[in-house]
C-alpha cells in the first residue's frame, strides 16, 4: 500500500496513475479475452499451453461475472454510464455490480455522492433504469 | 479492477532470430514480448498481467556487445488487474475453514474473509462446512460480494493476497 496518503477506493483515493488509467468492466474484459483466446487457438494446436494461469483464471472469472454478453449491450452500458461524469473507476464498479436501487449504488460507490457533483438521487435512479433496460432487451 | 495500461519494455532477440524479412522479425518480437509478458505474472505496482492487446511501437534495435543479441524498445497496450483497498468486488468461495473462507476473484485466489469480518455468520462444521447467518449461507462455489480491507504483494511468488470483509450494506452472498 502506498505510504503518503491512505488508499481508499471507496473515496476514490487511488494512485494518480490508476485514477487516470482506463478501467475495464468485466463484460469488456470478457470480450477481449475471448477474442484473444480464439486467436491463440488459430495460431497453435494447444492453446491452453500458450495461456498463462493469470489469463486462464481471469477468463473464467469474467465469463461468470459479465452482466452483459453481447457486444452491443456492452457498448451501450459504457455509453449510458459515460453520461454521468463518473470517474473511470466508478463507472466500472457500477457496470460490474449492477446495483438495483439508489441506496445500493451509493453503498457500492460511496464517492459518487461526495465529489461535489450534481449527481442527485433522481439522476442515479435514471441511470440504473437505463442500465436495466439494456439488460432486459439483450 | 481490470485496467488498460500502456507499457514500454525492452525485448531481446537472439541473433539467430534476426531476419532480413521485416515481417518475420516483427513476428519474432511479438512472440518474445508475449512470452515475457506471460512469464512476468505480476508486479507490485501494476498488479497482474493478463494479455497484450496491441503492439503500438517498435523502436530502433540496439546491438548488445558480446552476445550479439539485439534489444528492441517496444510500446504496447495490455490488460492488467489490481485490487484496491475500499473496492467492492464479487468473488467465488473455493475453500471453507473454521476461521474463515478463501475466495477467488479475477486472477487472485488468496482472498481471505475472516469470520471476524462477517459477524452475523457462524461456522457449521461437517463434511462440507459452511457459514450461515439468519438469512443466508456461504458455501463452496457461492458468489460473495465483499469489500477489500487490505492487500499485500508477495514478491517471491509474484502474487497478491487480500483480506476482505462483509461489514457494510449490500455485502454478502449474492
Amino acid at each position: 500500500m502506498s505510504g503518503e496518503e491512505e488508499e481508499n477506493a471507496a473515496e476514490l483515493k487511488i494512485g494518480d496513475e490508476f485514477l487516470k488509467a482506463k478501467c475495464l468492466m468485466n463484460c469488456e474484459v470478457s470480450l477481449i479475452l475471448e477474442h484473444k483466446y480464439e486467436q491463440l487457438q488459430q495460431m497453435s494446436e494447444d492453446p491452453m499451453n500458450q495461456m498463462s494461469q493469470v489469463f486462464e483464471k481471469s477468463l473464467q472469472y469474467v465469463k461468470r461475472f459479465s452482466r452483459y454478453k453481447n457486444p452491443d449491450s456492452v457498448r451501450q452500458v459504457r455509453e449510458i454510464l459515460s453520461r454521468y461524469q463518473l470517474a473511470e473507476f466508478e463507472l466500472c464498479v457500477l457496470g460490474n455490480l449492477c446495483p438495483e436501487t439508489v441506496e445500493e449504488a451509493i453503498a457500492m460507490v460511496p464517492s459518487i455522492k461526495n465529489r461535489g457533483r450534481a449527481l442527485d438521487d433522481d439522476a442515479i435512479e435514471k441511470m440504473l433504469n437505463d442500465l436495466s433496460l439494456v439488460k432486459k432487451f439483450e | 479492477m481490470f485496467l488498460q495500461s500502456q507499457l514500454s519494455w525492452n525485448v531481446i532477440i537472439p541473433p539467430e532470430s534476426l531476419d532480413s524479412n521485416g515481417l518475420a522479425l516483427q513476428k519474432a518480437i511479438i512472440i518474445r514480448l508475449m512470452d515475457d509478458f506471460a512469464a512476468k505474472k505480476a508486479t507490485k505496482d501494476l498488479g497482474y498481467f493478463l494479455a497484450v492487446t496491441t503492439l503500438d511501437k517498435i523502436g530502433e534495435g540496439k546491438i548488445r556487445e558480446r552476445t550479439g543479441d539485439v534489444l528492441f524498445p517496444v510500446e504496447f497496450s495490455c490488460i492488467t488487474f489490481k485490487i484496491f483497498k475500499g473496492e467492492v468486488l464479487e468473488g467465488v468461495v473455493h475453500k471453507i475453514l473454521k476461521h474463515g473462507v478463501f475466495l477467488r476473484c479475477g486472477p487472485m485466489d488468496k482472498i481471505y474473509l475472516s469470520h471476524q469480518k462477517m459477524p452475523d455468520y457462524r461456522y457449521v462444521p461437517g463434511e462440507n462446512p459452511i457459514f450461515i447467518s439468519e438469512t443466508s449461507k456461504i458455501e463452496k462455489d457461492v458468489t460473495v460480494r465483499f469489500m477489500v480491507i487490505g492487500e499485500q504483494y508477495v514478491e517471491a511468488e509474484a502474487d497478491f493476497r487480500a483480506v476482505v470483509g462483509l461489514n457494510g450494506d449490500f455485502l454478502g452472498p449474492v
